[in-house]
């Protein structure tokens, strides 16, 4: 059995790396230690082990960290997009699985099937990952809309920070930019227009779940605080207690009315 | 407990260092302290609602959840003879723990995902005490992996749980009860209390691994 640790590897004897902060890097194993890595390495390294490990530790964080935040917006739009088009396939595999049954059965049908469930798993999958992105690059935006909804409107704007910059007005509408400008376009003309009042964001139930006439005023407030999510997410990116609660406050008090 | 000292009602640690999250520092009796409030931390306000966990200032720790590190860097102060391993997977909130972690030698950061301890499973020793503050819906499954991997037998767990965080939907108070159930299939519950008014609908749980 030979266990990986952070200065090398341990089968009986110990073979210390050369490069702490790739060993450090690879320092994952299927179970439980049999034994403390710290006893170990100081037979190694005596009184020096702390410094070294914390060193290392310090060295390959900044690294990671720093390449994460670079790059961790355009994964999960990147994400969305191909959930995107793996929706679109399935739905157009099952059209045409529809279509076959339609004239006659044959095996090709079992083949469509199982490419559906294939994509369906696939789905799944993206999904999750989008999840599990999102509640670590954009914690209040999750918290708020949920991730599918955070994630949409980070694709809609390009990035996090291009989100963070945006007037609340414009994340209330994004997604209804055609109707926006018709109605813009209209009213130019000095016409009657019906404005959008929600894109992207109509599809949460706290808006979907109030009666036409009220689903602005919610719209309009989920943005104003969505928009201070996503500055919170973007120079502090911890929870913020309350912004849920005061979302949920504003649906509640329009629903009574 | 150990460092710590109470003003009034709002505890401090005993520590050599600045400010970390812009809380206050002042002298008293010759030493510097760093004003802890239950507000910020719920560590502090556990403490603040009368209950205390045993430390002695030479322990290792396991930290999940240590975020930017507010209630870490107090909890460094404590135990300022020991060692403290951080576990943190959000890269923004990382940055300001490593700050901190540069500062103190007592800290090990790990920039890794408390649900996958075997991804660190060769560079954690065997610790005394995990301190779990992560609010993820399988966060007794999280405490359960790594107990396994690094609490010594008779080591202590402390761990936050948020209701919300578990089941949004649900009564606070049943949600509680479920987690306190599964924990007690596990674990020896020391005690347990909501962290009320200072952090709404969370308690914490002390327990030990028998």
């Amino acid at each position: 059995m030979s266990y990986n640790l952070w200065f090398g590897k341990f089968d009986g004897v110990v073979v210390v790396s050369e490069d702490l902060k790739s060993s450090f890097a690879l320092a994952r194993n299927d179970g439980p230690l049999p034994f403390n890595v710290y006893e170990l390495g100081l037979k190694v390294f005596g009184k020096d082990y702390y410094r070294l490990l914390r060193k290392t530790a310090i060295e390959f964080a900044e690294e990671k960290v720093e390449k994460e935040l670079k790059s961790d917006d355009k994964y999960v739009i990147a994400l969305v997009k191909a959930l995107d088009e793996v929706e679109e396939a399935m739905n157009a595999l099952k059209e045409k699985k529809d279509d076959l049954e339609d004239v006659r059965y044959t095996e090709i049908q079992e083949d469509f099937a199982e490419s559906i469930s294939n994509l369906e798993s696939l789905r799944k999958r993206i999904e999750d990952e989008i999840e599990s992105v999102m509640e670590r690059i954009a914690p209040n935006l999750t918290d708020l809309v949920g991730a599918k909804i955070g994630a949409r409107l980070l694709e809609k704007f390009g990035s996090l920070e291009n989100l963070a910059k945006a007037p609340a007005s414009k994340i209330q509408i994004v997604g209804a930019e055609k109707s926006l400008y018709k109605a813009l376009a209209r009213i130019r003309k000095g016409k009657e227009a019906k404005v959008p009042k929600h894109g992207i964001i109509f599809t949460h139930p706290f808006i979907r779940g109030l009666p036409k006439n009220r689903r602005g005023k919610m719209a309009r407030f989920l943005a104003s605080k969505l928009s201070i999510a996503a500055r919170i997410d973007l120079f502090r990116g911890e929870l913020e207690e309350g912004l849920y609660e005061a979302v949920r406050k504003r649906f509640e008090e329009l629903r009574r009315l | 407990m150990r460092n710590v000292r109470f003003f009034g009602n709002i505890p401090a640690t005993k520590s050599r260092y600045g400010s970390h999250y812009g809380e206050k520092i002042f002298e008293h009796g010759g030493e510097r302290y760093r004003e802890w409030t239950p507000w910020r931390s719920k560590l502090s306000a556990m403490l603040v609602k009368g209950y205390e966990i045993d430390l002695r200032g030479e322990e290792r720790v396991l930290y999940l959840g240590a975020a930017s590190g507010t209630t870490l860097s107090h909890l460094a102060d404590i135990v300022d003879e020991g060692i403290l391993y951080a576990v943190e997977y959000s890269a923004k909130p990382f940055r300001k723990l490593l700050e901190l972690a540069k500062s103190r030698e007592n800290i090990i950061p790990i920039f890794g995902d408390a649900s996958k301890p075997w991804e660190y499973s060769g560079i954690v020793e065997k610790v005394d005490l995990i301190y779990q503050d992560v609010s993820q819906r399988n966060q007794v499954e999280i405490l359960k992996l790594n107990s396994d991997f690094f609490l010594k037998h008779g080591g202590k767990i402390l761990m936050m749980v948020k209701a919300k965080s578990i089941d949004s939907t649900a009564d606070a108070e049943q949600v509680f009860e479920a987690v306190l159930e599964e924990i007690s299939k596990y674990f020896e519950i020391i005690k347990s209390d909501r962290l009320e008014p200072f952090h709404k609908e969370h308690i914490f749980i002390y327990c030990s691994r028998p």
